[in-house]
């Protein structure tokens, strides 16, 4: 392995950042390893929590976290479940949020606390900050520069809400980086054990899959899988449930439910629940709630998995997609890592050893691995490095919109970034000056089911009827997994302007289910999406043969053929035929103006160019 | 909507136009061409992560995507030996369409049982598609080679949706 001396033009300090759902915190490249950055007291986690305290001081981490039954109400927590996501996609999670989310511009979520609102990215800004803040203790020094981590199952808005987050609190975020990925770094921090690993990362908030091939220091990322919206959390959601079914009913009081100290302290006990079940085969649990009375209960951990049975196996079918998509087969996996608090679930372990054949890894503390993988990238991207490298993938594809509500994948999931597609589009109206581009990530083949990103217009395009300009589009994926997007008019070489309006449209329960759904509604997709694309490609048959005859000068013969055909195709779409007649009704076309076509387009293209020179 | 072709993936590898290239030495040139030209490891050049460097290194990443994968290489390849060519040759005996319906068919309600005889059955299918091209190109019959490469295209495709089901 080479490995050559580092000589950077600039030193810069590079620290590792691990935002998570329930803690965050940094580490650094420390000689051949890495460690992490404790506070005053030793303490490396800072709990992901803000506190607006109604005395006007905003407490984080520690002291947020001590004052949630005190100010359930003003206590924020879990914010990574709503960064770059829209209220609509949210459902009813706010309701089991002790804190109140009131609907802000575009219908992006906002916490209220008073009077005032604040966006899921300023909450996580000020987490960030106080991550800065001890790490700058630690070190003795100003820390500006960051590569932060995000579930590698994050879209393109969530990362975007991520990297603001950063620059809001003051760091430059140099790359985002997924979760996964960093702790395979923490495993293999040389690179010089090759083989194939797969990194199991169980989080508070969210679930990751990523299969790695470790070679001569490249780790190569040959597919990812997961789910955003299922970690630790929602095991605690199960047991809240059990502890709210177990309390006494006081007849014309608000629902338990509601009470924002209620639910705080239920979430409390049933976190405690959990931890205790982990080592012990059973727990106990005496809750005062005072007015709202006491409750006692005992949970078995067979019981406690047996609620848990469907969550952890909806994280093996993504084991097994990611396997697949990578091309291997359960037996091929040479290591496995574990990462995130939630793997410490004695059940997770056992489930995941069943199914790989394999003692996962555990020698790095499962909370602490993302950070001090993002530490190792830190030290690359610093300069410091040039033995490793990381070649990540994106993980869900990215597509426009065609006529008709059809997405077009442009670039497919598990391609490995940075990647570029360049189309081609044309106008659909004489003189049209501006295009819209709605672009989509999802797998499935209707726009209606996958996550509109945005929405580009591209504007500036010269004035030429309708289908001459010839504009090119390219979309690219860079390193952080966000896409960027140009365009250029071919025949003038003009640089048109994009316009970019970020939305976030549809349900994150879509997102969550695309994948499995993919599958299930393959068929039914494929036949809609193809009923769509025939008809379209009819009606620019027929538009673009009339224009072509208008245009064109042909022998009378010829003419009455080509318009005998359009006729015929033109009766069939007005009658809504279907997909057979109208492949059969463009077959016939095509046959009619093959022999021709050539001299028509040539003829016709030339002529529209001719006067547009003489108009201007 | 049309795609725009990507850079010639041989020239971005720096390698002979061939259909045949060796996996390992294929894999062995894309990390090296990674390391050199990935943004990450400039940085410290600071050419930051200006668009000529991530378009670089995605012209690398593309390129690796179409090169490893026979069926995807031999399409690169056609299209530059004679561009056009494979949009001419379109057309496919109807015989063999039927045949490849038939055989979408088959896959999509094969048994379990089943399934390893099928693979074997596809898998020679699109091996002895890509000897057939192989000769094609070598008497420089580019037409031929197109039409080989389209029916192909079925066979390809039965075997992934083979692969899907189990």
């Amino acid at each position: 392995m080479s490995s050559e001396a580092a000589t950077p033009t600039s030193p810069r300090l590079v620290v590792g950042i691990d935002l998570g759902t329930t803690n965050s915190l940094a580490a650094i490249r420390a000689g051949k390893g890495a460690r992490v950055l404790r506070d005053a007291d030793g303490e490396p986690l800072i709990p992901s929590v803000v506190c607006f305290h109604p005395d006007g001081r905003t407490l984080v981490g520690r002291e947020a976290k001590a004052e949630r039954l005190a100010h359930p109400d003003r206590t924020v927590f879990s914010i990574k479940r709503l960064i770059g996501r829209s209220v609509h996609e949210l459902g009813d999670e706010p309701k089991r949020l002790p804190y109140p989310i009131v609907a802000g511009e575009r219908d992006l979520p906002r916490v209220r606390v008073g009077e005032r609102q604040w966006s899921p990215e300023a909450i996580s800004a000020l987490i960030l900050q106080r991550v800065k803040q001890t790490a700058e203790q630690a070190l003795g020094q100003p820390v500006q520069h960051a590569v932060v981590t995000v579930p590698a199952w994050f879209d393109d808005a969530q990362r975007q809400a991520t990297k603001d987050a950063a620059a809001l609190a003051g760091l430059d975020c140099l790359r985002i980086l997924n979760e996964p990925t960093a702790a395979a770094l923490a495993y293999g921090i040389d690179g010089s054990k090759d083989g194939t690993a797969l990194v199991y990362d169980l989080g508070g908030g969210t679930f990751d899959v990523s299969i790695l091939r470790i070679d001569d220091g490249v780790f190569r990322v040959l597919s990812t899988a997961g789910d955003t919206h299922l970690g630790g959390d929602d095991f605690d959601e199960l047991l809240g449930q059990r502890i709210l079914a177990a309390l006494p009913r006081v007849a014309g009081k608000v629902g338990a439910s509601e009470d924002p100290y209620v639910l705080q302290a239920v979430r409390k006990a049933a976190e405690s629940l959990k931890i205790k079940l982990s080592s012990a085969e059973r727990a106990d649990l005496q809750l005062d709630l005072g007015a709202r009375g006491t409750v006692t209960l005992t949970v078995t951990r067979a019981e406690f998995e047996a609620a848990i049975a469907p969550l952890v196996q909806r994280t093996l079918d993504c084991v097994q997609r990611a396997v697949k998509d990578a091309g291997l087969r359960l037996e091929q996996i040479d290591d496995v890592v574990l990462v995130g608090g939630s793997t410490r679930v004695p059940m997770v372990r056992a489930r995941l050893r069943g199914l790989l054949g394999k003692e996962p890894h555990t020698g790095v503390d499962p909370d602490l691995a993302v950070a001090l993988g993002a530490s190792i990238q830190a030290d690359v991207l610093a300069g410091n490095d040039r033995s490793l490298l990381l070649l990540d993938v994106i993980p869900l594809s990215l597509g426009i919109e065609t006529l008709g509500g059809a997405v077009q994948k442009l670039i497919l999931r598990n391609s490995t970034i940075p990647t570029s597609v360049t189309e081609e589009f044309s106008t659909g109206v004489d003189n049209q000056t501006a295009v819209d581009l709605n672009v989509f990530q999802g797998e499935r083949e209707l726009a209606k089911d996958c996550r509109r990103l945005g929405h580009f217009k591209l504007r500036g395009i010269p004035p030429l009827p309708a289908g001459l300009p010839r504009i090119a589009v390219t979309f690219l994926v860079d390193a952080d997994g966000v896409l960027r997007v140009t365009a250029r008019e071919q025949r003038t070489g003009v640089e048109a302007s994009i316009q970019i309006v970020p939305s976030f449209g549809l349900t994150r329960d879509e997102v969550r289910r695309m994948m499995l759904d993919s599958i299930e509604n393959a068929q039914a997709d494929y036949v809609a999406r193809e009923a769509i694309d025939v008809r379209n490609k009819a009606e620019a048959m027929v538009r673009g043969t009339q224009k072509a005859l208008a245009m064109a000068e042909l022998p009378p013969d010829q003419t009455y053929a080509v318009q005998k055909a359009v006729k015929a195709l033109g009766k069939l779409l007005a009658a809504n035929a279907d997909a057979a007649a109208l492949k059969q009704g463009c077959d016939d076309l095509t046959k009619v103006t093959a022999t021709i076509a050539d001299d028509v387009i040539s003829a016709a293209v030339a002529k529209a160019l001719r006067e547009e020179q003489q108009g201007s | 909507m049309i795609h725009v072709p990507a850079p010639d993936p041989f020239a971005v590898f720096g390698l002979a136009r061939s259909l045949d290239l060796d996996e390992r030495t294929l894999e062995q040139r894309y990390l090296k061409l990674s390391r050199e030209c990935h943004p990450d490891l400039h940085r410290a050049k600071e050419t930051g992560d200006c668009i000529a460097v991530l378009q670089r290194a995605a012209e690398i990443n593309d390129a690796w995507k179409i090169l490893r994968d026979p069926w995807q290489r031999a399409r690169a390849l056609l299209e530059l030996l004679s561009p056009g060519a494979l949009e001419r040759n379109k057309k496919l005996d109807p015989m063999f369409l039927a045949d490849a319906l038939e055989l979408a068919e088959e896959v999509a309600f094969a048994s379990a049982e089943n399934v390893p005889q099928l693979r074997t059955r596809l898998s020679g299918a699109v091996a002895s598609d890509m000897q057939t091209l192989r000769a094609q190109l070598a008497r420089g019959d580019v037409d031929a080679a197109a039409r080989t490469l389209h029916a192909s295209h079925y066979h390809r495709k039965a075997l992934q949706d083979l692969d899907a089901k189990s």
